[in-house]
Formats: C-alpha cells, sequence, structure tokens
C-alpha cells in the first residue's frame, strides 16, 4: 500500500486535500484485497471532521469492524471528537480533542483541527449572535474567560463589563461585484436561444 | 402611528377609536342585555316553526323558568294541533314542573288519534277514487291534502314523499310552484338544505313570473340552505336580496328580523368592504330589514366606519340571543371568528407600522392574545405584516419585488429542469414498453 | 474445436484493428464455451497470457467463462479471482468489451455476487465504477452496473462514491428494473449524506415511472418520499397526473401508516407526532425506516421556527421554546444557533433581552457567484431545451407517430394530412 501520497499531504499540512486522497486510496486498496492493517484510519477519520464533513466521518466509523476500533485508541479518541460534532456539543470538541495523549502523526493535525473550528464557531457565533455573555463565549471557544474576551475584543467585539455581556461586530461582508465581459457573451448566447 | 400615503376614512376613523379611550362611543346603540322575551319571539313565528323554536329555547337556553314558560307555550299551541307524539314529548320535558294542567293528556291523545286514523281512511279512500277515475287535478289535490295531513299530525317524512308526488300531476306554473313552497317546508324542518336548494330552482324557473312575495320567499329559503350548508358569501347575498314584501308571509319560515340579522352576520363574515357598502349599507331594501334590528344596523354602520371596539361590543352583546336561535346557533361560533379577523386585516391594512396596545385596545382584548391572532392571520398569508414582539410593533411587509423575481426565476427553472429530466426519463421508459410488446429487444 | 492454445493465439493475433477484433469475435462467438466452462479452472493459465489492455474481448470471453462456471471461484488457481476480475474490469479496453455487452455484465455481476457473499462489498466498489464507465456509451445511459454499484456503496456505507455515477443525469433507460433499483439506491445514498432535494427527485421517478403492477421497490420507495417529503418540504404532494393508474390506485393503502404520520405533522403538535411515532416505532424499525422517521420528528422543530420567522420581527427566546414545544429559552436558542450554522434560517440571537431578530434572506443576486449560478442555470437550462427540441423533432419525423397521430386525426379528412407536416416547423 502506497501512501506516500498522504503523508506528503500531512507533512505539507495540506490537511483538506487528504480526505478525497484516503477515500480513493481504501477503494483501490480494497480492490486489491489487499490488508488493512497499516491504513492510517485515525488520519481518514480526522481528515473529513477537519472539512466537517460529518456524514462522510459517520459512515466511515460505522462502516469499520469493531476489532478495529478496539484496537486503536486514538481512532476511538478521534471518532469522541466526531460525536461531539454530531451532537452539537460546541464544549465537548475541546475536551475531547485536549483529553488525549496524541501520537507525533496526529498531533500537528489535530491542532490545525482545532484552529479551525475555533475559527469556524466564531465566525458563527458573529453570524448568530448581537449580544452574547462571556461565559457563552468561554463556553463555545473552548478559551479562558481572559482569552476569550481578548479574542473577542481584538476581532472588534465590545466589553461591557457590569453584566459582563460582549456586543457582537459584524464586519461588513466583502462581495466581489465586478463583472466580466464573458458573462455579456453568455448572455447575448441566451437571449439568442430564446428567440430561435 | 405612520401612516402610509393615502389615508381612507376609515382608517382615520380607526385611529380616532383606537387612541380614544375606551368607555365612550360614537353613537351608543341601544342593545337589550336583558334575556331573550320568549313570548314577542314567539309571536313572530307560526306553525310547526314556532314550536320547534320553542323547544329549541327551552333545550339551550340553561335558565330554568325561561326554559318552563317556553315549554309552557309549547305545550298549549301543541294542544290546539294535532301532532300527538309531540304533545306526549313536551308532557315529558316538562316532567310536571308546570302542575297538573300540563300533563300527559291521554283523553286527547285518544281522541285526536281516533279522529286522525279516521281522517286518513278518508283521504285515501278519495284518493284511491280519483287514481281510479284518473283525475289528473283531483289525484294532485289528494296528495297534496294527504301530505297537509301528516305534516300537522307530524309525520314529515311522509309528508315529504306526498308532496313530491303531486309533481307528476301539476299542470300550471301555480301547481309547481305550491309544490315547491311546500317541499321546502318540510325539507327546512326536516334539515334536508340540498332539497331546499333543489326545489328553490326549481320554483324559480317556472316560466311565469312570480308573486313577489313567493319571490322573496324563495330567497330567503335560499338564503337559509346555503346559510346551513356554511356558504355564507351566497346565503348573503340571498338575504340581501330577499325583498321585503316578505314580510311576515314567511312566519312558519323565517321573520323578517332573522334575515336581517342572518344577512348582516354572513355579509360581515364573508364581504369585502366595497360589496358591504354597495350591497348592504346602500341597499335601500335591505336597509328596511336592518330598521327591524337597530343594534344589528348598528354594528354594520360600526364595522364600516371602522368602529371595531363598538362593532364586537355589539356582537358580544347579541352572542346569547343568537345562540338560541334554531338556525343561527351552529355557525355562531365561525361567523363571530370571520367578522373578527376581518376587521383585525381591515385594521392593519393601511399602516407601515402598527402599535399592538393601540391596537388591543380597540380590540378589547391582551397585547398577547392580540398577538396570537396575528400571528396566525399572518401564517395564514391574510395579513403581509411581521410582529416586532420585542417592541410591540406589527409592521407591514414589503416584498422586494427584485428578490422575489429572482427567486421565483431561479425556482422555476429548478422545477422546470427536474420535470423536465423525469419526463424523458418516463418518455423512455414507455419507448422501452412498447419496443418490448412488438417485437424482441435489440441491441 | 480449436484448442484453447489456438483460440488464445487468434485473441493474441487479432485484437489490433477494429476490423481484426471483428474477426475475432466471430471467431470467439463460434467458440464453444460450454465445454470450456467445465474445464474452468484449466483456462485461469491462459488468462495469464493474455493482457487485460489490449485483448480485452478475448479476455472478457476466457473471463466470463470462468467467472458463471460452476467452479469455486474464491480458491481459484492460487491467485485472487476477484483481483483479476478487478484489474480487468479497470484496464480493459471500452471499444472492444461493448461488442459483448452480455458478457461483460455477466462479469460484474459475478464480481458483486463474489464480494456480497464474501461480506466485503467495498472490493467491488472501485472495479464496478470503472465497470460502469466502460460499458456506458454515453453518461445518459443508464446500465445494470449502476444498481450494483449503488448497492455495494450504500453496504459498505461509502455514499460519497455513489455520487459519482449519480451526478450524471440518466436519460437513456433499458430495462424498467434498472431504473427502479438505481432510483430506490439512489435515493438512499441520497439520503445518508442528506441531500434531500436530490433525493426526493430520484424516489419521485421511482414512485412515477410507468408501471403496470406495482412493484416492492415502488412501494419501499414512496415510503421513503413520505419521509423526506416531509422532512424537506414538511408536506407531501399528491400524486402529479402522470403517475401511473397503478401506483395512484395502490400505492397508498400499501403506506397507511406513513400516510398517517404525515397527517399527524400537517397538525403541527410536536408532543402529538411523538407519540404517535413512539407507539409505531417498532413498525419503523422493521422497515428500517426508524432513524428516518426520527428526523422527521425533529424536523417539526425546524419548521415551526422557520414558521415563525415568517410571523414575526422579533420574538423572545421564552416564546419561541413555548410556541414550538421546547422545554427552556435555552434549548430554544440551541435549536435557533443550530440552524442558522445550517443555513436554514436568518437570524440573529440578542442574549442581553432574550430576544431573536428575524431577519429577510439578505441574498441581494448582484455578487458574483451568484451571477455565476444563474448562469450556470440558464447553461443547464438552454441544453436541456436544446434537447427536447431534438426529440420533439426526432418523434415529429418517426413513421410511427406520424402513422399513429395521422389515423387518429382524420381517417376521412385528407385536408388534414397536409396540415400534419406543417405543424412542426
Amino acid at each position: 500500500m502506497d501512501l506516500s501520497a498522504v503523508q506528503a499531504a500531512l507533512s505539507d499540512k495540506s490537511y483538506s486535500t487528504i480526505a478525497p486522497l484516503c477515500d480513493d486510496l481504501l477503494l483501490q486498496a480494497a480492490s486489491r484485497g489487499s490488508t488493512t492493517d497499516e491504513w492510517p484510519y485515525a488520519v481518514h477519520l480526522l481528515s473529513h471532521l477537519y472539512v466537517n464533513d460529518l456524514n462522510s466521518a459517520r459512515f466511515f466509523w460505522k462502516s469499520l469492524p469493531q476489532e478495529v476500533k478496539d484496537a486503536r485508541p486514538e481512532l476511538a479518541a478521534v471518532w469522541r471528537i466526531g460525536q461531539c460534532l454530531w451532537n452539537r456539543e460546541y464544549a465537548g470538541v475541546y475536551t475531547a480533542a485536549q483529553g488525549f495523549e496524541w501520537g507525533p502523526e496526529l498531533a500537528d493535525f489535530i491542532t490545525a483541527f482545532l484552529e479551525r473550528y475555533r475559527q469556524r464557531i466564531f465566525q458563527l457565533l458573529t453570524k448568530a449572535y448581537s449580544t452574547i455573555s462571556i461565559a457563552d463565549v468561554v463556553h463555545f471557544m473552548g478559551m479562558s474567560e481572559d482569552d476569550a474576551t481578548n479574542y473577542a475584543v481584538q476581532n472588534g467585539w465590545s466589553l461591557d463589563a457590569a453584566t459582563k455581556m460582549l456586543t457582537v461586530n459584524k464586519p461588513k461582508a466583502q462581495t466581489n461585484q465586478k463583472l466580466d465581459a464573458s458573462k455579456l457573451q453568455r448572455l447575448t448566447e441566451c437571449v439568442f436561444h430564446l428567440e430561435h | 402611528m405612520d401612516v402610509e400615503g393615502e389615508v381612507p376614512a376609515a382608517a382615520a376613523a380607526a385611529v380616532a377609536n383606537g387612541l380614544g379611550s375606551g368607555g365612550e362611543e360614537a353613537s351608543p346603540a341601544p342593545v337589550s342585555a336583558e334575556q331573550l322575551d320568549v313570548e314577542a319571539y314567539a309571536a313572530q313565528y307560526s306553525g310547526r316553526t314556532r314550536l320547534a323554536r320553542l323547544l329549541f329555547v327551552a333545550d339551550r337556553c340553561g335558565v330554568e323558568p325561561m326554559q318552563l314558560e317556553a315549554l309552557r307555550m309549547a305545550y298549549d299551541e301543541i294542544k290546539r294541533g294535532e301532532d300527538v307524539q309531540l304533545h306526549r314529548d313536551v308532557a315529558a320535558r316538562i316532567k310536571g314542573r308546570l302542575g297538573p294542567r300540563y300533563g300527559l293528556d291521554q283523553a286527547w291523545v285518544d281522541n285526536v288519534s281516533r279522529r286522525a286514523d279516521q281522517r286518513k281512511e278518508k283521504l285515501e279512500n278519495e284518493l284511491n277514487g280519483y287514481r281510479t277515475n284518473l283525475i289528473k287535478e283531483s289525484i294532485r289535490m289528494g296528495y297534496n291534502d294527504i301530505g297537509d295531513f301528516f305534516y300537522a299530525h307530524g309525520q314529515l317524512s311522509d309528508a315529504f314523499k306526498s308532496y313530491i308526488r303531486t309533481r307528476d300531476y301539476c299542470t300550471t306554473s301555480k301547481h309547481i310552484v305550491q309544490m315547491c313552497m311546500n317541499v321546502i317546508l318540510v325539507s327546512i324542518e326536516l334539515g334536508q338544505f340540498a332539497h331546499v336548494s333543489n326545489y328553490v330552482n326549481k320554483a324559480e324557473q317556472t316560466p311565469d313570473s312570480l308573486d313577489p312575495i313567493i319571490v322573496a320567499k324563495l330567497r330567503a329559503a335560499a338564503g337559509l340552505a346555503y346559510l346551513e350548508t356554511k356558504k355564507y358569501k351566497l346565503a348573503a347575498r340571498k338575504f340581501v336580496d330577499t325583498g321585503i314584501e316578505l314580510g311576515n308571509n314567511y312566519s312558519e319560515v323565517i321573520a323578517p328580523q332573522d334575515v336581517a340579522v342572518y344577512g348582516a352576520l354572513c355579509a360581515l363574515a364573508s364581504f369585502d368592504r366595497s360589496d358591504l357598502k354597495s350591497k348592504v349599507i346602500d341597499n335601500i331594501n335591505f336597509r328596511n330589514f336592518l330598521e327591524l334590528v337597530p343594534e344589528v344596523r348598528e354594528l354594520v354602520n360600526d364595522f364600516y366606519a371602522s368602529r371595531y371596539g363598538s362593532c364586537l361590543g355589539h356582537l358580544e352583546k347579541l352572542k346569547p340571543n343568537l345562540l338560541l336561535d334554531i338556525h343561527l346557533r351552529e355557525h355562531v361560533e365561525t361567523l363571530y371568528m370571520d367578522i373578527r379577523h376581518k376587521a383585525i386585516i381591515q385594521y392593519t391594512l393601511p399602516f407601515i407600522s402598527v402599535d399592538l396596545n393601540t391596537m388591543a385596545t380597540a380590540f378589547k382584548t391582551s397585547v398577547s392574545m392580540l398577538e396570537k391572532e396575528l400571528a396566525a392571520l399572518i401564517t395564514d398569508n391574510k395579513i403581509q405584516a411581521r410582529i416586532d414582539s420585542h417592541n410591540k410593533i406589527l409592521y407591514a411587509r414589503h416584498a422586494d419585488q427584485r428578490n422575489a423575481t429572482f427567486q421565483r426565476v431561479l425556482q422555476t427553472g429548478n422545477d422546470f429542469e427536474r420535470d423536465v429530466k423525469s419526463m424523458l426519463l418516463r418518455a423512455n421508459l414507455l419507448k422501452y414498453d412498447y419496443n418490448q410488446r412488438n417485437g424482441p429487444r435489440k441491441m | 474445436m480449436e484448442s484453447l492454445e489456438a483460440l488464445v493465439a487468434h485473441i493474441q493475433g487479432l485484437s489490433g484493428s477494429p476490423e481484426e477484433v471483428a474477426h475475432l469475435h466471430s471467431l470467439l462467438k463460434q467458440a464453444d464455451f460450454d465445454s470450456l466452462r467445465a474445464h474452468a479452472a484449466t483456462l485461469v493459465p491462459f488468462l495469464a497470457q493474455l493482457s487485460p489492455e489490449t485483448h480485452s474481448l478475448g479476455y472478457l470471453y476466457l473471463l466470463e467463462a470462468c467467472a458463471t462456471s460452476a467452479a469455486n471461484l474464491t480458491d481459484f488457481g492460487g491467485g485472487d479471482f476477484l483481483v483479476t476480475v478487478a484489474d480487468f474490469l479497470t484496464k480493459c479496453s471500452a471499444d472492444q468489451i461493448r461488442l459483448a455487452p452480455d458478457k461483460f455484465l455477466n462479469v460484474c455481476r459475478v464480481l458483486k455476487d463474489q464480494v456480497m457473499q464474501l461480506n466485503m462489498p467495498i472490493r467491488g466498489i472501485a472495479p464496478l465504477r470503472a465497470a460502469v464507465r466502460k460499458i456506458q456509451a454515453s453518461p445518459e445511459q443508464l446500465t445494470p452496473v449502476h444498481g450494483d454499484y449503488l448497492l455495494l456503496c450504500l453496504l459498505a456505507k461509502q455514499y460519497k462514491a455513489g455520487l459519482s455515477v449519480l451526478e450524471d443525469d440518466i436519460f437513456d433507460v433499458d430495462q424498467p428494473k434498472d431504473l427502479f433499483l438505481y432510483c430506490y439506491y439512489g435515493g438512499m445514498i441520497y439520503i445518508g449524506l442528506k441531500k434531500f432535494p436530490k433525493a426526493l427527485e430520484l424516489l419521485h421517478n421511482a414512485v412515477t415511472a410507468p408501471m403496470s403492477s406495482l412493484n416492492a421497490i415502488t412501494v419501499e420507495a414512496y415510503k421513503k418520499y413520505i419521509l423526506v417529503s416531509l422532512i424537506q418540504n414538511g408536506q407531501v404532494p399528491s400524486f402529479p397526473k402522470y403517475t401511473s393508474a397503478t401506483a395512484q390506485r395502490n400505492l397508498k393503502n400499501q403506506v397507511q401508516i406513513y400516510i398517517d404520520l404525515s397527517t399527524s405533522y400537517a397538525n403541527g403538535r410536536y408532543t402529538d407526532l411523538e407519540t404517535f411515532v413512539h407507539s409505531n416505532a417498532a413498525i419503523f424499525q422493521s422497515h428500517n425506516n426508524l432513524g428516518l422517521v426520527k428526523q422527521v420528528l425533529s424536523s417539526m422543530y425546524k419548521r415551526n421556527i422557520q414558521r415563525l420567522t415568517q410571523t414575526y420581527l422579533t420574538l423572545s427566546l421564552e416564546d419561541i421554546a413555548r410556541s414550538v414545544q421546547l422545554d427552556t429559552p435555552r434549548d430554544a436558542e440551541m435549536h435557533v444557533l443550530r440552524m442558522i450554522e445550517d443555513g436554514e434560517i436568518h437570524a440573529t440571537i440578542n442574549q442581553k433581552d432574550g430576544m431573536v431578530s428575524f431577519h429577510e434572506d439578505p441574498e441581494q443576486y448582484k455578487s458574483v457567484d451568484m451571477v455565476d449560478h444563474i448562469d450556470s442555470s440558464i447553461q443547464r437550462l438552454t441544453a436541456l431545451s436544446k434537447k427536447l427540441a431534438s426529440i420533439d423533432g426526432n418523434m415529429s419525423c418517426d413513421p410511427a407517430y406520424l402513422m399513429k397521430t395521422g389515423r387518429d386525426r382524420g381517417r376521412f379528412d385528407y385536408d388534414d394530412f397536409d396540415t400534419v407536416p406543417h405543424k412542426y416547423f
């Protein structure tokens, strides 16, 4: 089994390419009837979580034989993160990710996953709240109270220390509104089609 | 309160009403809050409907003195007629509470029954005689007499059958109309309103022009049939078109006051503003009916002038008595709900924003109840607005035409794509099926 | 009969130009494979002398003979027979194998049966994916392999792999059964991936396909169609008029409990629906639909909250909880948050006041992305309408069609015949 492409992606930290890579390699390996004892299960599972593809993660986990799951505590630990994501236990994700001694292959990947997850959650909070308590930001972001407050304030949120409430600052979404000429050409074709 | 664009007089009135303190109304109407006067009520009717209505009141009023009074009047009335079964019924319901004079009178029952048997035999013999001689007009009258006999004795379905039989022996329009009127009368009491509509149509289709009183009766009967089948708008049209010639001529079915009440409530519940104005308020003919029931006239005017608080107040006061009406009872809640919804919708129509506190006062309700009613109406797409529950304000909703168009176009495109693909697939399957039946498969 | 050695020599010699291959094909057709089948084991060494890429047609004939023989395929000549098949399916020349589609389909079917027997469905996925592409004359053609491929994806829980064939639009269908299976399995894959609109499309096709008698696939598809309709749209549409009379008459009787479920759903009360689901859980479980039914149940919170956005600009979390029958305002907050995360509503939560503000869709339809989206939609529709026009054209030239319409239109009126062709120009 040639896992060099996966290894390369891991060392390149191009984590979002790993999931399709692994999916395909696994199918190829299976069709050759190769044994899959060496398969990087934990990396494969985490690669789905990294791109927030919970369905694939769930089906991957379900497809694994019990003995594979039992023999690999690291894989099971990744799945605990997956469960928290699936059940939207926002705080549980941090606990699960930080509560395991990850091997060298996975440690950086986990850190990158957490960073990405935290960013996504912060974006969600920015979108979903106009005011939110510090306690909840701590809960959602998996940070200490001071860190969470600082993080929020650095992102332009304002703090009401008396009520321990943060007012969310929503950055104006920048959308590209420039069109290129090919669109006009397409539109012409469309009108032509309608008239003929 | 922001008012958008041109303000109809009604809206201005709504503002005035909404802002005014709840107590004083522009024109307090003389609404009878006291209980139904059974005697006066019964006096509006004659024949079997008077009995039916008295018994209905007795059943539903829930007040013993009123119940007993109604039963006593019914008892006396029945004694003047020939329906022994009804006599037994009423006597049983009185249960001796009106003293010995109002018990079961077995001698009267026997006497009436004996006479009835004799009369029935005589009528049947006569009819048989006519039938052997094939005298059309006599047969018709014979069936008619038997129908009348059954009707008087409370055998309604037999009466119905006899009246229907006269149909084959009618020779003039007048006969047909008479037949129809008889069938309608019995069908109303039987609660078979499909027959009522049917025979109203038949009567109206006779070639000769009808007497205005007959026309008015037919309108009223048609209105009743629509009311009972919950077609309130059609019912309203019939009632407001009922000629004043009706007067007290149809007291065996309906009183002119009823036409006013039924017509007004159905109209309020189902007409739009302009119809309400042209077909009800400006309808000189129907105004005559409304004059008979001033509180109803007032509430119609209140509704049109957007004095909703006053209008709903009148309605509440009328409600107990309307619930004792044999035809209206089943429909009171629905009609009231519809009228209230219409009022709420009309109130909100001219505004960009409405203060819910003010509006709740105008509708004599709490803000939270009003919020619920508004939410239901918005959900049903009857009001285009959204509720700011935080600040208790209702905002009109203005659909963004441009965005809505984009959305619709994309949706239509998607639907088209999906439908065409699915259609092509089915076409190919049919082709397969066709080839399969028309020769072996080629590959 | 020629010897096997001679046959292999022919195969090796005649696999170049199309003419050679055609000649080889006629030779192969004459060969007596029935007797070969009896000695399947002896064939294997010869396979090794052939290349799947260049000698595809001959390879296919030999392979099919092995595959359809009665021999036990697992301990085949020492090697792994499944690997041989997988190799062949991946590498063979499409042009050659399409000369003998039935043999190719047999090989595919044997592969599917084998991996299922071994309880290793994942082994068949990559080979069958390749096989679909090889046997298809165009991506619009549905083959018997499609259904088997999707089934293996389902069994191996490789749902995403299923998309590779589902994303092509299918038009050419030979066997109705292929289509029913494709729609049903495809629907299940999309359900697993929670792509409900696509799932509905496929299930809808299974339910509304022309049929003269009700089949079990349609009944199962309709059950899922009802459930997914509720999750996605909150209601079940009635049958469109082109649905076969068979389905319209009989389908509902087969799925009464699902109809009852949708009736309960329409009432909009969570607790009622919950009771209904609990008391019928065993039945839904026996249909393998309990998971989906539970999604129906939880979609009701979502739908009720969405309904509130149509009615309110602001509403307190407490009122939201009360109105959709959630226990606490915090539950309501988490539901709203979840829906914002999934893009199902546009709203912001104000914790200070315990209020939620609902917004209109912020889409302005003027970003480049949106223009691209609209543009691609126009492209697809243009292509589709061109396709329609060409089919319409073909049909109006079809003699059988003209005969039929001509006959129906006016047997006695020759003027009518004149007008027929003009109509189509």
